[in-house]
């Protein structure tokens, strides 16, 4: 047979044009069925309550006096409403850091009370590197310190899952910094852990490299990782860098939450990470508080990140 | 490979819904935290029904834009979340200053100890005598990734 | 050749089972992954179905390219990571071997089905 032009007739591209169709139809058919599927089994599966469900708010930046945004304690107060009406009562709350602007005694006052308003059992915090000036975070422990080692780092289980609270913000040559103190700390409380424990740390900087230019990131953080390569589930929540980001390496899962006080740019986004004044009435698209809940049976955590009204 | 792949994939399907739908959860109480071995409960029990605090009244700052202004002698200024020079050179015995044009809160602290400012907001500013000659190479302790250098001569 | 249909609708049927299971047990979770994957699952299927039933040999080159963006975004997982997201050696265990070879498997169905092809058209010399 030989090559002939490739030209259709009209029947000819009505019946391609009918199997394109039917294959598109049938995936678009398929995939709803899929998802039908997965969702039917991640709700059987957390079919009265999760095994663990909690609230992750940060960077509240109490103090912070800019056009970024000029009341950053209303838009606090929002965040700590928006926890209050999630329409359960979170099993803890966890604030990942820079909870005030500049450390002095009165804006740790005025955080500290602030959440005492938060409907919850347990609330738990990590200071960020604004909580640290002036004084290596003396201030932030006499605060919030209770109870932990260190510079301020501490563990618990809950509902079967490990907890770990890291500091990383003291120290800082360029990024941020465990120290050899808290490595030793974390090696020591794992060791007894089967491996099947989920884990959950929580730190103020990121524990990945986000953009190490502008200080994302955390120069031993590998040495941290390497005492949990061998657990199935480790999830790594951060705050520091204003906005949501996911990175999953391995068994390692990163989420960056956003802040309740101002935007900062996107990696690389400008010259530096300075607060963005958005335009009048966005502000409030780019505040938030992020609610997670792990479910036994699922290695992932499931997130839902929630916007300031 | 299947002779009847219609009927192979119906089972495969079939298996598939069985194993999505197996599973049950069935805890329903509120989990309880287990603190390790710390003496005090770590973090802070939260409460109900207190009411927020007043708002803080919004401020005015007074934001300087523009290039950042030329450096005489030994002045340093911190711009746009960098230190300008990137090096200053003085001769022994003299006193630099930084001066702070950003909004946002910077540091000063030198990488071998020897100089530590304090927290500087909006215009402030922090002085240091350098006595003895030697190269000092600072950064910001709250955004490290801002360095720079004061070489000190005889 | 009806075989190399039958042959190329199973190993796809496999492969999308693979990503559909996968999906179905916490991939839904992943930003963006758990989207490709329920995608790759069902554009299998739903190719697969319309192969068997003898549709036109355009469906064999969307399958092979189907398979081969599988393939390569498996290795792209492995080592610079995909949309923030990267996994170890053969993890999870045994469903990325299975979805490789069964890819692997479309793939080289397609290169059968197109040089034989080209051999029955082309004038022997």
């Amino acid at each position: 047979m030989s090559d002939e032009p490739h030209t259709m007739n009209r029947r000819q591209l009505i019946r391609h044009s009918a199997w394109f169709g039917a294959a598109v139809g049938l995936a678009v058919v398929g995939g709803e069925v899929i998802s039908h599927v997965a969702g039917t089994a991640d709700a059987a599966r957390s079919a009265s309550r999760p095994t663990l469900r909690f609230a992750q708010v940060s960077d509240s930046h109490i103090g912070f006096l800019g056009k970024a945004n000029p009341n950053v304690a209303g838009s606090f107060n929002q965040a700590i409403e928006s926890i209050n009406n999630l329409g359960y009562t979170p099993d803890f709350v966890i604030h990942t850091g820079d909870l005030t602007h500049l450390a002095t005694p009165g804006q740790f006052d005025q955080v500290k009370q602030m959440m005492t308003g938060l409907r919850t059992p347990h609330v738990f915090t990590v200071p960020g590197e604004h909580d640290s000036i002036d004084d290596g975070g003396q201030k932030y422990r006499s605060a919030f310190g209770a109870g932990a080692r260190g510079d301020g780092w501490y563990s618990f289980d809950i509902a079967g899952v490990h907890v770990i609270a890291l500091v990383n913000t003291l120290n800082l040559k360029k990024l941020g910094h465990l120290g050899v103190d808290q490595l030793d700390f974390v090696a020591k409380d794992v060791a007894a852990l089967p491996s099947d424990t989920p884990i959950i740390v929580f730190s103020h900087i990121p524990l990945f490299a986000m953009y190490p230019d502008w200080g994302w990131g955390t120069d031993d953080a590998a040495q941290v990782l390497s005492y949990l390569r061998r657990f199935s589930s480790v999830t790594c929540l951060n705050g520091h860098v204003h906005q949501v980001f996911s990175k999953t390496e391995g068994n390692v899962t990163f989420h960056s939450g956003t802040t309740t006080a101002y935007p900062l740019p996107h990696p690389g986004d400008g010259p530096a990470p300075k607060p963005v004044t958005l335009p009048a009435g966005k502000l409030h698209d780019a505040l938030g508080i992020r609610e997670v809940s792990y479910t036994r049976g699922q290695s992932t955590l499931a997130l839902k990140e929630k916007v300031l009204q | 490979m299947p002779a009847r792949p219609w009927a192979a994939r119906a089972v495969l399907v079939g298996l598939m819904v069985v194993a999505g739908c197996s599973s049950h959860q069935s805890a329903t109480t509120t989990p309880s935290v287990t603190f390790g071995s710390a003496a005090t409960t770590p973090g802070m029990p939260g409460m109900s029904g207190m009411a927020p605090m007043p708002n803080m009244p919004a401020g005015t700052t007074a934001a300087t834009a523009g290039p950042a202004a030329p450096v005489s002698g030994n002045a340093v200024s911190i711009d746009n979340f960098a230190f300008a020079p990137a090096t200053l050179t003085v001769p022994a015995g003299s006193t630099v200053t930084w001066t702070n044009k950003d909004e946002e809160p910077h540091t000063v602290v030198a990488n071998d100890g020897s100089f530590h400012s304090p927290g500087m907001g909006s215009q402030a500013t922090f002085s240091y005598t350098f006595t003895k000659p030697g190269t000092f190479e600072y950064v910001c302790s709250i955004h490290p990734y801002m360095h720079a250098t004061v070489v000190v001569t005889q | 050749m009806i075989l190399i249909r039958l042959a190329m609708a199973a190993a796809l049927t496999v492969t999308g089972i693979s990503h559909a299971y996968l999906y179905v047990h916490g991939y839904q979770h992943i930003p963006t992954i758990g989207t490709a994957f329920v995608v790759q699952a069902s554009a299998s299927f739903a190719l697969a179905l319309l192969i068997v039933i003898g549709g036109p040999p355009w469906l064999q080159w969307a399958a092979a390219a189907l398979a081969g963006g599988a393939l390569g975004a498996f290795v792209l997982s492995r080592t610079v990571g995909l949309f923030g997201f990267s996994e170890q050696g053969w993890q999870p265990s045994p469903h990325a071997a299975i979805s490789v070879v069964a890819e692997l498997v479309v793939v080289g169905l397609w290169a059968v089905y197109v040089i034989g092809h080209r051999r029955a058209r082309a004038p022997q010399t």
